[in-house]
């Protein structure tokens, strides 16, 4: 029983280290960064602008907190974040960014009544998905899906360890509607993957964009992807464009006749 | 009675107040083995978790089983009790709820400005009944 050095000086040493340690895993080749730590996570509170967030948060260019790897280890805690944000003065940025932080504690309350049973169904399904796959496609592990868009957040996830919440939400959708694989699957891939990875927030998002834990499922289209995450993203080709369509369109292409949209469908933001 | 603070991969906190509640204990946080293969922890994960342990001084880290590895380092240590912090992960409650057998397990839990019992399964409904216990300091 022989414990691991603690005398690491840097963080490739630490990198080093771990690889021969842990020789199965896949070498990264670059480090995430995001570094560990709380005076990493202290510094980074310090550093919101919070009075952004309400007005920029839906934008992958967007102020947003990057805290959910110090919250989920838990180097700082989820009350001495919504009492930092309570000592501004009160605006929307302050209320829409403690109902954030409430959407952890509620994933947790959920996933301490139910224990493993967030691991399947919550509820009915509430379109088809019966035939949906349970191995992920090696294209999407890859990230050579041939969507430029999609292949830049599989990349951002994999180097960083880290995905804006938007693009958590274009991934899950594009996974579990447009190429019809099981929630589950995605879910574990993802939480496998993030650094803030955390069961009840990641597989209970993934069941809400399945529609296993919400009132419908999530989809987007070209145009909610241009506005809220063109600036990040090198463009799609336009032939065979798989988001360029209307809500009806799309949800009648991924549905079928099963499922009527509800008409307006807003970005980024759970109901 | 001799104490080991256990930290798991949820609760990195070297400010956290069971530190300062048993200041002599040793400090440990156990690698499970089987866990990182099962899930795949990529490694941005574990390198994180190494950083954020690096800040807690004199932690000993251990990569193993976690619960035979526990009980091995309470004998070491002539140890009783296992100090440590609540989570709602059920594969470290699992490991908790083993240990019961073998020591005293005292669990911080977190904290929460409210605490609702009520499993509420929409989102819309829970902000509805507490948002201003949550935006109350
Ligand atoms: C498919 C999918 C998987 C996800 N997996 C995880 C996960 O494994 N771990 C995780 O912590 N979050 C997860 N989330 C929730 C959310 O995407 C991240 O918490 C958020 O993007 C973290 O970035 P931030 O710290 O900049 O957030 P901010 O917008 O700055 O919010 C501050 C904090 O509030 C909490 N928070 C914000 N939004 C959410 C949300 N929708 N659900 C739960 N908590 C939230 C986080 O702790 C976050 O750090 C997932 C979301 C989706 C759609």
């Amino acid at each position: 029983m022989q414990p691991l050095r603690t005398n690491l000086e840097s963080r490739n040493a630490i990198a080093d280290y771990i690889q021969t340690e842990f020789p199965f895993l896949e070498n990264t080749g670059c480090l995430s960064p995001h570094v560990g730590g709380r005076k990493a996570g202290l510094e980074r509170l310090q550093h919101f602008p919070l009075e952004k967030y309400a007005r920029q948060r839906n934008f992958l260019d967007g102020a947003v907190s990057q805290l959910s790897p110090y919250l989920s280890r838990g180097c700082i805690t989820l009350e001495e974040v919504r009492q930092w944000a309570l000592q501004h003065q009160a605006s929307h940025s302050v209320e829409k960014f403690v109902s954030e932080l409430a959407w952890r504690a509620f994933f947790h309350l959920v996933y301490q009544d139910e224990g493993d049973r967030i691991l399947q169904d919550l509820e009915p399904p509430k379109v088809p998905m019966r035939q949906h796959q349970t191995t992920l496609p090696d294209d999407i592990d890859r990230g050579e899906t041939g969507i430029p868009s999609m292949d830049t957040f599989i990349r951002m996830l994999k180097e960083t360890g880290y995905l804006h919440n938007h693009a958590r939400m274009y991934l899950a959708s594009y996974i579990v509607h447009f190429r019809q694989v099981h929630w589950r699957t995605g879910a574990d891939w993802m939480y496998a993957l993030l650094i803030d990875g955390d069961l009840a927030s990641n597989h209970l998002s993934w069941q809400w964009v399945a529609s296993t834990f919400s009132h419908k499922p999530y989809i987007f289209n070209r145009e909610n992807l241009e506005r809220y995450a063109g600036s990040v993203l090198p463009g799609d080709p336009r032939k065979d464009d798989p988001f360029n369509y209307s809500y009806e369109e799309l949800a009648d292409r991924l549905f079928g006749n099963d499922y009527t949209p509800a008409s307006s469908r807003a970005s980024g933001n759970y109901r | 009675m001799t104490a080991l603070i256990w930290f798991n991969e949820d609760g990195l906190n070297p400010a956290h107040p069971m530190v300062q509640d048993y200041p002599t204990a040793p400090r440990i946080y156990i690698f499970d083995r089987p866990y990182l293969q099962q899930w795949q922890i990529s490694k941005h994960r574990i390198q994180f978790i190494y950083e954020s342990l690096l800040e807690i001084a004199d932690i000993q880290i251990y990569q193993g089983n976690t619960v035979p590895l526990l009980r091995q380092l309470l004998e070491q240590h002539q140890a009783t009790e296992i100090v440590t912090t609540e989570t709602p992960n059920h594969i470290i409650k699992a490991w908790q709820h083993d240990l019961q057998s073998y020591a005293n397990l005292v669990a911080y839990p977190e904290v929460y400005p409210v605490n609702d019992h009520s499993s509420p399964r929409r989102f819309s409904r829970y902000w509805h009944q507490h948002d201003r216990a949550w935006l109350t300091p």
